[in-house]
């Protein structure tokens, strides 16, 4: 009860809030960090599903975020980039094939990549996503190449969702499934054999868990979202190019995952918030002190944002909202001294 | 879940609090370019010609008497980026913007973002033909189009009589668009192209692709791209022994290139870019204060930001509809890359493309 | 086939390729003994380079008037020296602490360190893209033909330096007291500490060393191309993805992985396309792993049970 009326409370503060931002100042821009921060915790919560429930280091997911944006896209446009001629079906038609074509390519990434472990897995999956990217550069009559592709906005009803007001809730309503999937999947037996096998591959396959199902289960979960999230970026900026999917992208998501909280929901959730605003919060220092024009933060916004990342770590190696049982592990026995560098 | 609500409450009031500083009595314009990431260089020269353009227009006693205040967006190059900055600079009251450099930001941004707010855009680097031709009222551009500077190119290189050719580009919008256009005019003229391929941008080794070329035995070859690559691709030329000039276009067009190419290997290389005086005063205030010669888009940058104030001038108010509007009836105005007037669509038809040679490490102006 | 071309491609991929086998080693040998994939390893190359290109300004701003062949053995000490200190002051500082901790929060640290020097270089250095004095590069611009190869000065100085210091490396592996010790600590670090080997210190030495390699092929770059504040990010992961290619951990296979690597490259660009020659490289890694999941030289290991 007490569970439900919290969530409950989340999901109208949720609904209500681009009516309190509509009377701050720099409404618009608030609401772009907004709806970016919440593309980010979609993709962190999504990440956490394959690298901090299952174990599985992967460095490509990106790829699957502009796999997403490039299935809408071109499904939105009619086909691909240099053959279509009228415009294609809406938003809401190219969602489920983003989703669609997300699964297949994590299936596609999982398969070959059962038998590595540890930081082979995460080494082809990072060539997997390079490999994605130059492919979306490359093959001009699908994507347009580094000319990009316009996308349209999505309809509702005949009205065109062109305010970030409207589009916050379409974002908001894919953070929120992909919360409370990732949320019912934790707590059954799919994400308990998801940690078995993080903890120990070997003895999960003991237990009767079948490692392979649920390994490219994880790949393909955690794809779905990113698929979803990458379909709604597409739209929402109107026009996709493939330096969007750059391999520094991943890393910022995994550093979201790791900086929360591997495995922790609520961590990654925040840690998907931090990173998101610091940037931005930088950006707009000098006004918050009111020194504006007074100094130029610009060139030192980067450094400051790798240093908080170091700084995070020394401070919480852990996350900053650590899963229960992992928090047990670091300070509870100091008997599992393995638990530090074994890989996998 | 209190994590969830407190981190989003925390966002909203921290972002909140960045109120901008109401300066009633001044007049803001922004400019947008990636002051960070690996194409800081450009960016900088962007920013650098408009601040002098606002620094002058500051000491000759501002516009309209009131000072004119630079607001400077790092997009870092990322489109992402891009549209949030662009909201930043919108929301702190600027009237204008001068930006992008890249054309996959001046498009989203310019329609996502500026056009609702009837904010003014003028890139000072953005070629692809296609930014003005979405019917936008707020978008120009002071540099030319990739459709006209590959034409001016092919059809000097067919007068120059060079009959084949090998056409590389670095696979990014500009590189790759104005590569297209010239081999497509090329080819209308009658001239052979022998390869048409890409280099990866921000790679350094092109030797293979090079040594490729010089299998094909071209009288010339023409490199769509930035000067980053560009210089190297010429400089690693001589080093496979390629004798074939290279020409290519204004994206080339900066002292580094000839740094980067090598003084021997650089001579002799064909630019197109328009004919400015390179001894006239903004290219000396401008080296005075930056301490190197303007970059590919100072110039286009610094025009840029002056069309924008001289906009402001003749609407008498630093209203953003009325400035939008003076800015497309901008006729005839002196600008260091030549006269600049805009037609419906915001390019400018009449945009002229000199030819420079470089010469004894020197761009040199030819024709 | 014109062989002539072929081989002209060989020898374009093999010269780059020496530069990723410099670098790659430094990450292999932290890998080797930490199991950690130091994401740093490519801005210490990027600093080691800088270095370099500072010690030749210096020498020229001061009327030194050296030789070439002695100027560029003073950077290549300065420079050398310079990133082996910091590689271990990195591991002093940012990573000792955490070495208990798990491995993917010494992962994100690397990484947030690598966005803290990549930044620093930027605001000291600035944007712009730099080369090496022309009185360097244009000694080693010009070469000699044979048959129908024409290999320049600078391909054959870039090959021969790494292959001199591979070999002082193998020898240094090999032979050494301080080598054996890091090699035990790369199987065993529980058993080589009671055998009376002070991790701490070897993996200083590792470090100082890795480093100290990547400035070498930061030079060598330098020399060949240009820098700027962000060529770590690319060669970084280039090099990594050789280590890996030649089976990480794994000292002879770094070398074998680079030099695969930079034929690799060059063979795609030769023969197919610019711009798909990285889709050829990392389409060739990921068949490799798959069917030999450590690498080319990588041993298999037992899993730990």
């Amino acid at each position: 009860m007490h569970k439900a009326l919290r969530i409950g409370l989340v999901i109208v503060a949720m609904l209500l809030a681009p009516l309190v931002v509509r009377y701050l100042p720099q409404n618009q821009y608030l609401m772009d960090v907004i709806i970016t921060t919440l593309i980010y915790v979609t993709l962190a919560i999504g990440l956490n599903v394959t690298v901090g429930l299952a174990g599985l280091l992967d460095l490509g997911y990106i790829a699957f975020y502009g796999l997403g944006a490039y299935a809408a896209a071109i499904v939105m446009h009619g086909g691909a980039a240099q053959a279509a001629t009228a415009g294609g079906p809406g938003f809401w038609l190219a969602i489920p094939v983003a989703l669609a074509v997300a699964c297949i390519a994590g299936l596609l990434i999982g398969l070959p990549t059962l038998r590595l472990r540890g930081d082979y897995l995460a080494i082809v999956t990072l060539a997997f996503g390079q490999i994605a990217k130059l492919s979306e550069n490359n093959w001009d009559w699908l994507t347009n190449g580094p000319q990009g592709m316009e996308v349209a906005k999505p309809v509702l009803l005949g009205h065109e969702l062109r305010s970030p007001y409207l589009l916050y809730y379409v974002i908001a309503a894919i953070a929120l499934l992909t919360w409370a999937c990732v949320r019912n999947l934790n707590n059954s037996s799919v994400g308990r054999a998801w940690v078995a096998i993080r903890e120990d591959e070997i003895a999960a396959g003991a237990m009767g868990i079948n490692v392979p199902k649920m390994k490219l289960l994880a790949f393909m979960t955690g794809a779905a979202f990113a698929g979803l999230a990458g379909a709604f970026f597409a739209t929402k900026s109107g026009f996709i190019s493939p330096p969007s999917f750059d391999f520094i992208e991943t890393v910022i998501i995994l550093a979201m995952v790791v900086l929360g909280g591997m495995g922790s929901l609520p961590g990654v959730i925040l840690g998907g918030v931090i990173l998101a605003v610091l940037p931005e919060l930088l950006r707009s220092l000098p006004g918050i002190l009111n020194l504006e024009g007074t100094f130029d933060i610009t060139p030192y916004r980067m450094l400051i944002y790798g240093g908080a990342m170091v700084l995070i770590m020394f401070w919480r190696p852990e996350g900053l909202l650590p899963e229960a049982h992992r928090r047990r592990e670091l300070h509870g026995a100091t008997a599992e001294s393995e638990t530090g560098t074994a890989p996998g | 879940m209190r994590q969830f609500i407190a981190a989003i409450l925390a966002t909203v009031t921290s972002v909140s609090l960045a109120v901008p500083v109401l300066a009633a009595d001044a007049i803001k314009i922004g400019v947008a370019s990636p002051i960070t990431g690996a194409l800081a260089k450009m960016g900088a020269d962007i920013r650098n010609g408009a601040e002098l353009a606002v620094q002058e227009a500051n000491a000759r006693g501002g516009v309209l008497g009131k000072k004119v205040e630079l607001v400077v967006g790092d997009d870092k190059g990322d489109p992402r980026e891009g549209i949030t900055v662009a909201n930043k600079l919108v929301q702190s009251g600027v009237v204008g913007v001068v930006g992008h450099l890249n054309s996959g930001i001046s498009i989203p941004t310019s329609k996502e973002v500026y056009a609702p707010a009837k904010v003014t855009m003028i890139s000072p680097a953005s070629t692809n033909p296609e930014l003005t031709q979405r019917g936008l009222k707020n978008v120009f551009r002071t540099i030319g189009r990739d459709d006209q500077q590959g034409k001016d190119a092919a059809e000097y290189a067919m007068k120059a009589g060079f009959k084949t050719v090998v056409v590389l580009h670095n696979k990014n919008a500009y590189g790759q668009g104005l590569a297209e256009v010239f081999k497509a005019n090329f080819e209308r003229l009658g001239g052979k192209v022998l390869m048409l391929d890409g280099i990866q941008t921000g790679d350094k080794d092109f030797t293979p692709v090079l040594t490729r070329v010089r299998a094909k035995g071209p009288d010339l070859v023409f490199f769509g791209g930035e000067y980053q690559d560009g210089g190297l691709l010429v400089g690693q030329a001589r080093k496979v022994g390629l004798k074939a000039p290279f020409m290519g276009g204004d994206g080339l067009f900066d002292p580094l290139f000839i740094k980067l190419a090598g003084k021997k290997a650089s001579e002799g290389a064909i630019v197109t870019f328009p004919p400015f005086d390179r001894a006239g005063s903004f290219a000396t205030t401008y080296k005075a204060k930056y301490g190197s010669e303007p970059g590919a888009y100072s110039g286009y940058s610094y025009d840029a930001a002056r069309v924008l104030l001289d906009a402001v001038k003749r609407a008498g108010k630093a209203d953003r509809a009325a400035v939008m509007a003076q800015v497309s009836r901008t006729k005839g105005f002196k600008g260091v890359t030549g006269t600049i007037t805009f037609n419906g669509q915001g390019d400018q038809p009449g945009f002229k493309f000199g030819i420079w040679k470089v010469q004894s490490g020197n761009f040199e102006l030819v024709k | 086939m014109d062989w002539g071309i072929l081989g002209q491609q060989i020898l374009n991929g093999l010269t780059i390729g020496s530069m990723y086998a410099l670098i790659a080693l430094g990450y292999t040998m932290v890998y080797g003994i930490l199991q950690l994939i130091n994401f740093a390893h490519g801005e210490v190359f990027m600093i080691g380079s800088f270095l370099g290109l500072g010690t030749l300004a210096l020498l020229d701003a001061a009327h030194v008037n050296l030789p070439i062949p002695l100027a560029l053995l003073v950077a290549f000490v300065v420079a050398m020296a310079g990133a082996a200190l910091l590689g271990m002051a990195i591991e002093r500082v940012a990573y000792r602490p955490l070495r208990a901790s798990p491995r993917l929060a010494l992962l994100i640290t690397a990484l947030g360190l690598s966005i803290v020097l990549q930044n620093a270089v930027m605001l000291i250095v600035g944007t712009e893209d730099r080369t090496y004095p022309e009185a360097y590069t244009e000694a080693l611009i010009d070469g000699f033909d044979i048959g129908a190869i024409h290999i320049s000065y600078q391909q054959i100085f870039t090959l021969g330096l790494a292959l001199v210091l591979m070999t002082l490396l193998t020898i240094l592996v090999q032979k050494t007291r301080m080598g054996k010790a890091m090699r035990a600590t790369a199987q065993d670090p529980m058993t080589a500490g009671l055998m009376g080997i002070e991790a701490n210190r070897v993996i200083a030495y590792t470090f100082a060393i890795g480093s100290a390699l990547a400035a070498a092929g930061g030079i060598l770059f330098g020399l060949t191309y240009s820098i700027n504040f962000f060529i770590g990010y690319q060669a970084g992961l280039k090099a990594f993805i050789a280590a890996v290619l030649g089976g990480i951990g794994n000292i002879p296979g770094a070398m074998v992985g680079g030099l695969v690597l930079g034929v690799v490259e060059a063979l795609g660009a030769g023969y197919v396309s610019g711009t798909w020659k990285d889709v050829i490289a990392f389409g060739i890694l990921v068949v490799v792993l798959i069917f030999r999941p450590s690498g080319l030289l990588g041993e298999r290991v037992a899993e730990k049970v």
